[in-house]
């Protein structure tokens, strides 16, 4: 075969493996090389800050710790629990609340959505940034309205009360990612085929009774589709929490993420920080398995 | 029960005039037929009778009592659509079961009563299944089970047969026409389909433009139409219509010359149905001589496409002469009996 | 809808509009407050308003550079995952194969890989190569989650083009890769056009792989934000000025690809 024949043949029946090949060695490459890795250092002492700890084998002594002595790493463990849950579910009913309004909402629908969009579309460090402002404890504009209106006193700064804090950072998600929850359940209901609907009406069914019939069963594949995705990405936050309140004070808000970062990158114990950071990946990775069976189901298979 | 439309008026949000001023009044137990090509606004009348869209202007009465602001809830009507619009995620037995349910019947009550409803549309083995494993026949018979298993005054049908195939669609025509002498229950019914309204209808009510055309029997909209829209919207095929004018006593267009003794003079359209005109073998004293376009075998009938000149007109007869070619000569007669004639502007029936 | 009930729901849309817009208005404001106004106890709404800031953190400061440094990483970033990633979505849309969606759910856990973990032993190996304070180590370490995001909202838009088309570019003569690159690609330009705003957002807005694999000269936009802000005491002005440079290229993709932001989001699922 010519040169030129061969080339042809592969442009045309190579394409599957030649198209596809560079993503997956990259993908392979950045990720799988370090996920091995990952693994690897767990099983070592590496630190940057003790002499004497290059990486030197540990059997499962980094787990054992973790799962015996180390009350932080619950206590994390708990407090993102408590944040996951809190939020989604909160985001979830102001979500759908806000698009079953958008919904009626025909005029300037786009307009509105649109601007109801930017607090997500933000960097989250920024997100981070003007809540932290906006609760500064001393020239803080929210913080002034508080105490002015009696809710808060005088000596309390919410970022720093260790009681509070881990509600307004639930908080702050809140306000960011609403809008995300709002956007995808609006378009499951725009996508809601209409004729169903005024059969229910016309089979005597009150509002109250069509959303409860109709709306929220049809609309199940895809609520669980945004409670899960919302679910994994509050398990896996860290920039705007970090910049609010690096975790603290204390350990109030110190969210699985900061956590391992802070023993990694704080106290430099690298092994025992890849045991920490191999357990966050194995539950988002479990939770990532269980949104696409979710997700698969639901468009049927119907890929190529 | 007196249902009435009182100058009912409909103007969608984007300016179209649905509906222009429609009076229409019929009694209960009727099967009232909408009829009308798209866009005559039947549509929009039967889902303003529903409740699902609301009036410009008028008044809809039922026995004198103003509903035209009631909730579709409140009306005592049901409505079969034309897509069926089961609920896909509920079972056929719930989709049945659903307006008892919302109305709070007992379980056994319902039960009893969907397996009544189902079996009087022969469907009690589909009661199990889920509406994506239903045939558009089956899915349409659930969607009339679940119109009228609470027993609603009115059931209001938008054209629920166009979805089916030629031979189902008058297999369910036949159904529906059972169940309505069956139960007694008023039917309003939507289509845009001559035959299935004339076959199925007590009463038609022929709509164009928004507007009420005629409100009759189909004995009567055949016989007697109101208009030319309507005579020729009627009947397959619809009745011929020729512009022309009566010039002392004689009809005439083009090349046609017929005599119209004692009606007045001017233009008029004259009109005569295919299966009046009679055919002779051979032309007579009160024949006039047309020249054989195509011809169309339907047994055992046969449609004549003829001309004379530039007047064309289809002819039906019996298909007893197999040897006539195009260009042959027929020899027509025009029964005076027969003949209707139109006001060529307003296109309305002259008596 | 009864009158009533409208009024109610403008008024509440109204009001969730002002919760959604004013930190990001007050943030605006502050950039451009002066130190006295933006300090003071109680929160001064009207003010003559001073851009001192800008220029001093950019210029005095030295943040310019960063400016530079988040552009030439989104977008290397944008461009390397569309390259790698469209014609590898367009073999998911079009082309079946064992394991196939085994194949793209290990696409997906690649987008879902914790940031957390993936950095920890990301950051020992680039320092092993010496890839660490380079944009390079930014740019490798965004296409991990990037690429994920091509492959998967490029598949929707592949499927989207009717099947014909291909068989129509074959029978005129194409090889299966002239058809991609000469008739498909063109039509799925618009979401391509999507997507490449979405990869670049998710790019520029990225913290904590930048934070960590990047000491001093790579910096990126966002991570500039932490520096101005000391247990010491906060430029807030200053800080407020970069915050806001740093979402102005949102804001503008923002109403250009809001049309998609639902596929993209929802990875394909949901069409929106």
């Amino acid at each position: 075969m010519s040169v030129r024949k061969r080339v042809d043949r592969l442009l045309d029946k190579g394409v599957g493996p030649l198209f596809l090949a560079p993503s997956v060695l990259l993908l392979v490459v950045l990720l799988l090389g370090p996920f091995i890795y990952m693994v690897v250092l767990s099983f070592t002492d590496l630190s940057y800050a003790l002499p004497g700890r290059d990486g030197n084998f540990l059997g499962f002594d980094n787990y054992r710790r973790l799962m015996r002595d180390d009350p932080v790493f619950w206590e994390s463990f708990r407090t993102t629990l408590t944040f996951v849950f809190g939020v989604v579910s909160t985001e979830f009913v102001l979500g759908f609340a806000l698009a079953s309004l958008l919904f009626h909402q025909i005029q300037r629908r786009r307009f509105v959505l649109t601007l109801l969009l930017i607090p997500m579309m933000l960097a989250p460090v920024t997100v981070g940034l003007m809540w932290k402002l906006m609760l500064q404890g001393e020239f803080g504009m929210l913080t002034h309205y508080l105490r002015a209106a009696g809710l808060l006193d005088p000596q309390t700064a919410l970022l720093g009360d260790h009681r509070l804090v881990l509600w307004i950072v639930m908080l702050v998600d809140v306000w960011e990612w609403t809008p995300f929850v709002t956007l995808v359940i609006l378009a499951g209901l725009l996508s809601l085929p209409r004729e169903p609907f005024e059969a229910a009406i016309m089979d005597g069914a009150r509002p109250w009774q069509v959303f409860r019939d109709m709306t929220v069963p049809l609309l199940r594949p895809i609520l669980a589709l945004v409670a899960l995705l919302r679910g994994i990405d509050a398990f896996k936050e860290f920039d705007k929490v970090f910049i609010l309140t690096g975790g603290g004070p204390g350990n109030a808000t110190e969210l699985l993420s900061i956590y391992t970062w802070r023993i990694n990158f704080r106290n430099w114990d690298l092994g025992y920080g890849a045991t920490s950071a191999f357990m966050v990946y194995l539950v988002v990775l479990i939770l990532c398995a269980v949104f696409y069976k979710a997700i698969y189901w639901r468009a049927g298979g119907g890929q190529g | 029960m007196t249902v009435a439309f009182r100058k009912v008026s409909k103007v969608f949000a984007d300016g179209t005039l649905a509906l222009d001023g429609l009076d229409l009044e019929f009694e209960a137990g009727e099967f009232v037929v909408l009829l009308g090509p798209s866009g005559s606004g039947k549509t929009t009348a039967c889902r303003l009778l529903a409740g699902l869209e609301q009036a410009s202007a008028g008044r809809i009465e039922v026995d004198g009592q103003d509903i035209t602001d009631l909730p579709p809830r409140e009306r005592k009507m049901s409505m079969v659509f034309q897509n069926y619009a089961l609920y896909a995620h509920k079972s056929v037995y719930d989709n049945i079961a659903y307006p008892l349910k919302v109305r709070r019947w007992p379980r056994a009550e319902i039960e009893s009563k969907v397996k009544e409803v189902a079996g009087l549309l022969d469907i009690e083995r589909l009661l199990k299944r889920r509406p994506r494993q239903l045939s558009g026949g089956e899915a349409q018979r659930v969607a009339v089970a679940r119109a009228l298993v609470w027993q609603p005054d009115i059931c209001l049908m938008d054209e629920p047969l166009s979805n089916l195939d030629a031979i189902l669609r008058l297999q369910t025509r036949t159904e529906l026409k059972r169940l309505h002498e069956e139960l007694g229950t008023t039917f309003v019914f939507v289509t845009h389909d001559q035959e299935e309204a004339m076959t199925l209808g007590t009463r038609i009510a022929v709509l164009k433009d928004g507007r009420l055309v005629q409100f009759d029997t189909a004995h009567e909209i055949y016989h007697r139409p109101a208009s030319r829209f309507v005579a020729e919207f009627i009947g397959r095929p619809a009745m011929n219509t020729i512009d022309g004018g009566i010039v002392d006593g004689i009809f005439r267009a083009g090349d046609v010359a017929l005599p119209t003794p004692g009606r007045d003079p001017g233009p008029v359209v004259l009109g005569i149905r295919p299966e009046h005109i009679v055919l002779h073998d051979s032309p007579r004293e009160d024949t006039l001589d047309f020249r054989l376009d195509v011809p169309e075998i339907v047994e055992p009938d046969m449609l004549l496409f003829a001309a004379c000149g530039e007047v064309a007109l289809v002819v039906r007869a019996k298909a007893d002469r197999p040897e006539l070619r195009r260009g042959d000569a027929l020899h027509l007669e025009f029964p005076a009996d027969r003949l209707c004639f139109f006001d060529p502007d307003t296109g309305a029936r002259r008596p | 809808m009864t009158r009533a009930w409208r009024m109610a729901a403008l008024a509440a849309l109204i009001v969730v509009l002002v919760i959604a817009l004013t930190p990001y208005v007050w943030l605006f404001m502050t950039s451009i407050k002066s130190r006295l106004d933006a300090l003071a106890d109680t929160p001064v709404w009207l003010f003559t308003p001073t851009f001192e800031h800008y220029p001093k953190v950019f210029l005095d400061k030295g943040y310019l550079p960063m400016v530079f440094n988040s552009l030439v990483v989104a977008g290397t970033v944008t461009v390397l995952s569309l390259a790698v990633g469209v014609p590898g979505a367009y073999v998911f849309a079009r082309h079946r194969f064992p394991g196939k969606e085994d194949l793209f759910f290990f696409f997906l856990t690649t987008r879902m890989a914790p940031p957390i973990s993936v950095v920890v032993p990301m950051f020992l190996l680039f320092s092993y190569v010496g890839l660490v304070d380079t944009r390079t180590s930014v740019i490798l370490a965004h296409s991990t989650f990037n690429l994920s995001l091509v492959v998967w909202m490029m598949r929707g838009f592949f499927e989207d083009i009717p099947r014909e088309i291909d068989e129509a570019a074959q029978m005129d003569g194409h090889t299966k890769a002239g058809m991609f690159f000469r008739v498909l690609l063109p039509i799925a330009a618009p979401g391509i056009a999507a997507t490449a705003v979405l990869c670049f957002i998710l790019s520029w807005n990225e913290f904590l792989y930048a934070l960590i694999l990047v000491a001093f000269e790579s910096r990126t936009l966002t991570v500039g934000i932490p520096g101005l802000v000391t247990p010491h005491g906060t430029l807030w002005g200053q800080v407020a000025a970069v915050a806001i440079v740093a979402t102005l290229p949102i804001i503008v993709f923002t109403f250009l690809v809001q049309k998609h932001l639902v596929r993209g989001l929802t990875f394909g699922a949901v069409k929106g």
